[in-house]
C-alpha cells in the first residue's frame, strides 16, 4: 500500500488533497514573449509551479566541437533558482539538472527542424521560478512556446505532461505532496499533433494497465494544454505589435 | 578588434549628446518606467519583481540555521547573490560566476548590509549555537541596461517583504523581517561624454564608465563603486549625486506604497 507509510493522499470521497478529481490536471496558463532580451520566451504556471523559458538562436554554435555539419545543435539548460524551493538551492549545475537538460534537448531536437541550420547552435534557457512537483514538464512546455515565440521552424510542438500513482491510484498531474509520497511518477512529453512521444521518463511501480492509464490520462492532458499554448501563440501574434 | 557596431553607435550617441539628446528620447537623468511586484515567488519567503523597460529581474529570499562564526557568536548573517544566467542575454553564457555577476552581487550586498537595515544580533537564536542565514538571491531575466539598480531595488523589496520561517525549522513561530531602512542604489553612465541616469542596453554598449551610488533614508551613502574603463571630476560626481538623492527617495516612497504605508 502507499509508498511510504500513513500520509493520506487520498480524501474519503474520492478526491485529492486539493480538491481535485483523480484525472485532473492543476490550472495551467502560458504566455508568449514575456522576455524582451530573448529571441522567443515564455512562461507556463501550472499549480504553484513557474518555469520560464527563453530562447537564442540559431547562431554559431560554440564551442567548435558541438557543431554538426548536417543539422544545428540544442543547448539547453534547466535550472532551478535558489529561492524556487522550500529549501534554498546552492546555484549551480547539479546531476539532476544535467540529465534533465540532456533528455530535453533530445526531446526538442525531435521535433525542431534543425537540419534546416547546419553548424549552428539554439540555446533554450529554462528556468524554474517556484517548484511544487512536474517542473520538467512545465519547463518542456515553455520550451516549445519559447520556440515557436522565436520564429523556430517545428514539425510539431511538445507538451510536457505527468500522471502518476498514489495509494494505489492513478492519477493525472502529480502535486508536491503526491510526488514525495506516491508510488510512481511518469513524465512525457507529447507532439499533440501526431501523438508521437518525444519525452519520457518514469520512477516508482506502475502494473501494466496503471501504465496505459497513466498514457491516456496523460494524453488527455496534453490535448488540454495543447489549446492553452496555441491561445498563447495567438494572443502574442494578433496583436499586430511584432 | 574593433567592433564595429559599438563605433558607430558611440560616434551615433556623440552626437545625439551634443544636443542633449537620448536614443529614446529621454531627458538626460530621466528614468524608464518601473514596475514593482512583491510577495510574486511562491517557495520563497519573500520575493519582489522589478521591470525597467526591457530589463526584468527576480529577487527571492531564503533563510537557512547555522552556526554562528567564531568571532560573531550572537549575530546571524547576511549574503546577497546574483547570478547572470544565460536566460537573461546572448552575451551570457553558462559557466562559473563571471566577473560581472559577483561585482553585480556584492555591490548590490554592500548597500543593504553597510546601511545597517538587518540588525545582525536580531538573527541569533541560540548564542554560539544556532543563528540564522539570510540569503537573498537575485535572478536576472532580461538584460535590457541598468540591472544594477534593478537588483537592487529587487533584492531590498524582496527582503521588506520577507517571513522568517521559525516554524518550519522548529524555533518557534514565523514572524516579519525586521527591516530598517530601504537602502536604494541609482547608476550612472557616460554616454557621448556625461553621464545619464538609468542606461539603456544600447547606451551601456556604446558608453564608458558606470558609478552606483546607494544612498540611505537619509540621504547618507552606503556603497558607492565606480565600473569600466573611465575617469570622472569631484564636479560631475556632484552633479549626479544630487540627482541620486531625488531618484533614491522617490524609489524609496515605490517601495514603501507597494508594502501599503
Amino acid at each position: 500500500m502507499g509508498g511510504y507509510g500513513d500520509v493520506q493522499l487520498l480524501r474519503e470521497d474520492g478526491l485529492r488533497l486539493d480538491g481535485r478529481k483523480i484525472d485532473e490536471m492543476r490550472p495551467v496558463t502560458i504566455e508568449a514573449g514575456i522576455l524582451p532580451a530573448a529571441d522567443g520566451s515564455a512562461i507556463v504556471t501550472q499549480g504553484l509551479n513557474v518555469a520560464i523559458a527563453a530562447v537564442y538562436g540559431p547562431m554559431e554554435a560554440h564551442p567548435r566541437k558541438i557543431q554538426r555539419q548536417d543539422r544545428a545543435v540544442i543547448d539547453v539548460r534547466y535550472n532551478m533558482a535558489p529561492f524556487s524551493t522550500s529549501d534554498r538551492i546552492r546555484p549551480g549545475y547539479n546531476r539532476r539538472s544535467r540529465e534533465i537538460s540532456k533528455v530535453t534537448a533530445e526531446a526538442l531536437e525531435s521535433v525542431v527542424l534543425v537540419e534546416r541550420f547546419p553548424r549552428s547552435k539554439i540555446r533554450v534557457e529554462i528556468e524554474i521560478l517556484a517548484a511544487e512537483a512536474g517542473t520538467r514538464c512545465a519547463g518542456i512546455t515553455a520550451a516549445s512556446v519559447a520556440l515557436a515565440d522565436a520564429g523556430i521552424p517545428m514539425r510539431d510542438f511538445i507538451v510536457g505532461v505527468a500522471s502518476g500513482k498514489v495509494e494505489d491510484t492513478v492519477v493525472l498531474d502529480l502535486d508536491k505532496a503526491e510526488d514525495n509520497y506516491g508510488q510512481a511518477d511518469l513524465p512525457v512529453g507529447i507532439l499533440p499533433n501526431t501523438g508521437e512521444i518525444a519525452f519520457l521518463q518514469m520512477d516508482g511501480d506502475l502494473s501494466p494497465d496503471e501504465y496505459n492509464l497513466a498514457m491516456e490520462y496523460n494524453f488527455k492532458a496534453a490535448a488540454e494544454i495543447h489549446e492553452v499554448m496555441v491561445d498563447a501563440l495567438k494572443r502574442r501574434y494578433e496583436g499586430g505589435e511584432n | 578588434m574593433v567592433e564595429l557596431v559599438p563605433t558607430l553607435l558611440r560616434q551615433e550617441l556623440a552626437r545625439m549628446a551634443e544636443s542633449d539628446q537620448r536614443m529614446d528620447g529621454r531627458a538626460r537623468f530621466e528614468a524608464r518606467e518601473i514596475t514593482l511586484e512583491t510577495d510574486c515567488l511562491y517557495n520563497a519567503e519573500g520575493s519582489a519583481k522589478v521591470t525597467m523597460g526591457k530589463t526584468i529581474v527576480y529577487a527571492g529570499v531564503k533563510f537557512e540555521i547555522r552556526t554562528p562564526w567564531p568571532d560573531r557568536p550572537a549575530e546571524g548573517s547576511l549574503m546577497c547573490g546574483a547570478e547572470l544566467r544565460p536566460v537573461a542575454h546572448r552575451k551570457y553564457e553558462p559557466g562559473p560566476p563571471s566577473p560581472e555577476s559577483i561585482e553585480l552581487g556584492r555591490v548590490v550586498d554592500r548597500g543593504i548590509r553597510e546601511s545597517g537595515c538587518i540588525d545582525m544580533a536580531s538573527l541569533c537564536i541560540v548564542p554560539g549555537e544556532k543563528v540564522w542565514g539570510v540569503m537573498i538571491d537575485i535572478h536576472v531575466l532580461s538584460d535590457g541596461g541598468n540591472i544594477f539598480d534593478a537588483c537592487g531595488l529587487a533584492a531590498i523589496a524582496a527582503l521588506r517583504t520577507a517571513i522568517v520561517p521559525a516554524e518550519r525549522f522548529d524555533v518557534g513561530e514565523d514572524y516579519t523581517l525586521k527591516v530598517k531602512g530601504t537602502p536604494i542604489m541609482a547608476s550612472f553612465t557616460r554616454v557621448g561624454g556625461r553621464y545619464i541616469y538609468d542606461p539603456s542596453e544600447e547606451e551601456e554598449l556604446g558608453g564608458d564608465e558606470r558609478i552606483h551610488i546607494t544612498l540611505g533614508d537619509e540621504g547618507h551613502l552606503h556603497s558607492l563603486q565606480k565600473g569600466l574603463r573611465g575617469v570622472f571630476t569631484p564636479a560631475e560626481f556632484t552633479e549626479i549625486f544630487d540627482v541620486a538623492q531625488l531618484r533614491c527617495a522617490e524609489l524609496r516612497k515605490l517601495v514603501a506604497n507597494q508594502e501599503g504605508n
